[in-house]
């Protein structure tokens, strides 16, 4: 059993990049009431995106954030556009979202995979494999590099939500949405924007992870367990919540891998999802959610 | 007196429901104040819904100042001079009750425009000047539904429409709510206001219009209808006698 | 004081049949069935066919699909809650009989009932579990617990891990091979189907889809809302063990991921939708007409990552354009031919 600050600082630091890619799907169920499944299909996508940016023209994966971004943030809008739009307003419309983002989901693996296969792809910075070392605590520098990238996006993201009128219509709307409405913010402009964002920030996330993780198209599958499961701990819809069940179940995770391994751990995170089902549905910082 | 707002054979309904509204024809007057009464499901709160935009009617016209508005957004409609107070509590929960007020001025680009306004709204309201850093969600429902009142005051409506303000509030704290929408008049606002509790919401207004099984049937001075025995019976629920009982 | 009146008419109801056509519905309803019945347990006696085993195959396949559908949709068209999950009943009644043939020798298909029963055991189980969720929550743990029962599965040295499990085919000449299993999962969809007219036609039916349309009003009104969910949620595990147990002998190899890909999820679910969700023939209709198209594609482009980007396409489409499926849509238009109105 290695050192109890070690494995802490390990957790600490994958969960700072959970926060950033629940962050992105906070902003959807919070704004919008999408649950989107198809959250960890685009981060892949983004990730192949990174890899052959870092493959082809040498971008570092961290540099390649400025691309994916703003081509995730503009198929956001898209998809938003093309798709939700259209349901808006709808009997059951959180389930026709589930099941628009699945369908969403599956349509983007099958063609990562029909162009890409299903090798495992990385990209490999030279900071991937690299440590920082101070007293007896070693930090891998990719994962220290990709933490402080994501606080850094979740303090622009706090930021714009608090000082900018535009943000502050996103708050308003998350919050109420007809109370919104009646304000005079146009709610659907409101949605795109967020939407793509949302999109934008699971871009990033995918730029981060290309170096952090093996990826290949089917892997999104245990990540959006691993994600929905960390909103409705912290409590869909709160990005407080989601943040502070990232930490919290990414620590919780990093102790389980460090006593039992590492196929373990995305139990970690089931477990933790069926215990808040149990006793707290509406989890942590949740308001009760109601189709 | 000019006409303001005028629905004409409106229809209206929910998703793939029935019609809620069937021919409805209004006139409003700009300046006065309406107070909208009847039985449940008449319709009461589906009429605000389609003139607020909320709803989109299925047939017939709204006009406002002679122009179509049938069908526009909420936000639309609050820049040429509407406003809604729904139903259901919209504070927002997790601002301030300055927060919230600032939210009301969305629509405003002039910063003391703003400060002005939210001037007035304190003294209309003195008891959220108390409350001013005090989260939306915190608030007593007499309190959230000032906050929603002043927020709407923010931008100065030309007609504004308040769907039963009294709901869930205690007598006291409804009286008050009633006494500031009596006084909207002065302020040169038209109000539309729905109200279960007839007989206050009548007090408060200068013209009533009773909606029963979807379209208007009746309509006239408030104390004209207050005062119907017919209506008193068929709307307000008491014989004339036991009112004049509990008017002492 | 103004008066104004406006007096309701009605409308003549184009959906409601006079008696003479009623009865002759039904007489139409009672034949193509006896059809349908006739074709699908005659088939196999059609041995001088070309390709005979290929196309009883084919056969059994699209009647575990009615299967899965026909059972998924008790819980996800009646009473509302969408599992993304489902899958986990397949894998759990192959390996519950899987590991009674390779350490006891018992044949599953004498253990596939028993299968069945495991199967709704477990239901039961995670559904006291999940269903204290609603609405997104609820479909989130389906998924989380498909991949939770992978991991737990991939894990397990009894199960084989993730190597699998291995077992020899049945004693039969070639040629005979695939009639039990055809007959089999024949009888898995005729049962599904017959278990979703009953619950259809019955007062649990009537709750579920009260729980459906409203739950808090239907808990309010004194239905014991999670009872019947909980219910739902097992029965409709009992003919997918079954069909798992029988599936997973006649591959006579599988692994965890065999049976827990989300691709079956996503199969059982779109049949559905496609179908006409909350019917009895519609999960029918859409399951045949998936796994029809899905064979066929394999055979014309081979078995790529397509057919998940088709799959995930026409559910887009559905949902955005027809999202009462065949069947609902047909109904909704009041056209709905009378031999697949089972409703």
């Amino acid at each position: 059993m290695t050192n109890f600050l070690q494995v802490l600082i390990l957790g600490l630091i994958l969960g700072g990049v959970y926060a950033l890619m629940a962050s992105g799907l906070t902003l959807l169920f919070g704004v919008m009431r999408v649950v989107n499944l198809a959250h960890a299909a685009f981060m892949i996508l983004a990730a192949y995106i990174a890899f052959f940016a870092f493959d082809i023209y040498q971008v570092d994966p961290v540099v390649s954030i400025a691309i994916t971004m703003p081509v995730m943030f503009a198929l956001g809008v898209g998809v938003y556009l093309l798709l939700f739009r259209r349901i808006e307003g709808t009997e059951r419309y959180v389930e026709m979202t589930v099941l628009m983002t699945f369908g969403l989901a599956l349509t983007i693996e099958g063609l990562l995979t029909f162009f890409f296969t299903g090798i495992f792809r990385s990209t490999r910075p030279s900071y991937a494999t690299q440590s920082f070392f101070f007293a007896d605590l070693f930090l891998p520098k990719g994962q220290a590099i990709a933490t402080g990238v994501s606080i850094a996006l979740l303090a622009m993201l706090w930021a714009f939500l608090t000082f900018t009128k535009t943000g502050t219509a996103v708050r308003a709307t998350m919050q109420n949405r007809t109370a919104a409405e009646i304000v005079g913010v146009n709610v659907r402009r409101i949605s795109a924007i967020s939407f793509g964002m949302g999109m934008a920030l699971a871009g990033a996330a995918g730029s981060l992870l290309s170096y952090l993780f093996a990826f290949f198209p089917s892997r999104h599958w245990q990540w959006v367990a691993i994600l929905l499961s960390l909103i409705v701990l912290g409590g869909m819809g709160s990005l407080k919540g989601a943040i502070l069940g990232a930490l919290t179940l990414a620590v919780a995770s990093a102790f389980v891998t460090d006593r039992f391994g590492p196929s373990w751990s995305p139990i970690t995170f089931y477990l933790a999802l069926f215990l808040v089902l149990m006793f707290r549905p509406q989890g942590l910082f949740g308001k009760v959610v109601r189709i | 007196m000019t006409s303001l707002l005028q629905l004409s054979q409106v229809r209206a309904g929910y998703g793939v429901g029935p019609d809620i509204l069937d021919t409805v024809t209004l006139n409003i007057e700009e300046g006065r104040s309406y107070c909208i009464i009847g039985p449940n499901g008449a319709g009461k709160s589906t009429l605000l819904k389609v003139i607020c935009g909320i709803l989109a009617p299925r047939d017939g016209e709204v006009l406002f100042r002679g122009a179509p508005v049938g069908g526009m957004r909420p936000d639309e409609l609050l820049r040429i001079g509407i406003c809604y107070v729904p139903q259901e509590r919209t504070v927002f929960p997790a601002m301030t009750v300055r927060e919230n007020l600032m939210m009301g001025a969305y629509s405003i680009t002039d910063r003391n425009m703003i400060q002005t306004r939210m001037q007035r709204v304190i003294e209309m309201f003195p008891i959220l000047g108390e409350r001013w850093a005090q989260l939306g969600g915190t608030l007593s429902g007499g309190e959230q539904q000032m906050v929603t009142l002043g927020r709407a005051l923010m931008v100065n409506p030309t007609l504004m429409m308040i769907d039963e303000p009294s709901l869930g509030l205690a007598p006291q704290v409804a009286d008050q709510i009633f006494a500031t929408i009596q006084g909207l008049g002065d302020l040169g606002i038209t109000v539309l206001l729905v109200e279960q509790n007839a007989h206050k919401g009548l007090r408060c207004a200068d013209w009533g219009i009773v909606l029963d099984l979807g379209t208007n049937r009746f309509e006239g001075p408030a104390t004209g209808i207050l005062e119907d025995p017919r209506i008193r019976e068929l709307y307000l629920g008491t014989t004339v006698a036991a009112t004049k009982e509990s008017d002492q | 004081m103004t008066d104004a009146r406006v007096e309701p008419t009605i409308e003549h109801d184009p959906l409601v049949n006079d008696e003479a056509s009623e009865g002759q519905g039904t007489l139409v309803k009672r034949l193509v069935l006896v059809v349908v019945l006739i074709a699908v347990l005659g088939l196999p006696f059609l041995r001088s066919m070309n390709g005979y085993n290929y196309v009883l195959q084919v056969g059994l396949i699209v009647l575990m699909w009615v299967t899965l559908a026909s059972s998924w949709d008790i819980l996800g068209g009646y009473a509302g809650y969408i599992s993304l999950g489902h899958n986990m009943f397949l894998g759990a009644g192959a390996y519950f009989s899987g590991m009674l043939l390779a350490y006891l020798g018992i044949s599953p298909f004498l253990s596939a009932i028993v299968a069945g029963f495991f199967a709704v055991l477990v239901g039961g189980f995670f559904g006291l579990i999940t269903l204290r969720a609603r609405g997104p929550a609820f479909i989130i743990s389906t998924i989380a617990l498909v991949l939770l029962v992978n991991n737990l599965v991939d894990n397990w040295a009894l199960s084989g891990g993730s190597s699998g499990l291995g077992f020899p085919l049945p004693p039969l000449p070639v040629e005979w091979l695939k009639v039990p299993f055809y007959y089999g999962m024949a009888i898995c969809a005729i049962g599904s189907v017959y278990l979703s007219y009953r619950i259809a036609h019955s007062k649990f039916g009537l709750g579920l889809r009260a729980i459906s349309q409203d739950e808090t009003k239907a808990e309010v009104a004194g239905i014991n809302t999670r009872f019947y969910k909980v219910s739902a949620f097992a029965i409709s595990g009992f003919f997918i063990g079954i069909a798992g147990a029988l599936f997973g002998y006649s591959l006579s190899y599988f692994r965890p991921i065999t049976f827990f890909q989300i691709a079956i999820a996503a199969q059982m679910v779109l049949s559905s939708i496609i179908g006409g969700r909350a019917t009895v023939a519609g999960p029918v209709i859409g399951a045949v007409l998936i796994a029809l198209v899905n064979e066929f594609s394999i055979v014309q482009f081979g078995a790529t990552a397509l057919n998940i980007v088709v799959t995930g396409g026409i559910l887009l489409i559905v949902l955005l354009f027809f999202p009462q499926g065949i069947v609902g849509s047909l109904r909704n238009a009041g056209r709905l031919p009378s031999f697949l109105d089972w409703d």
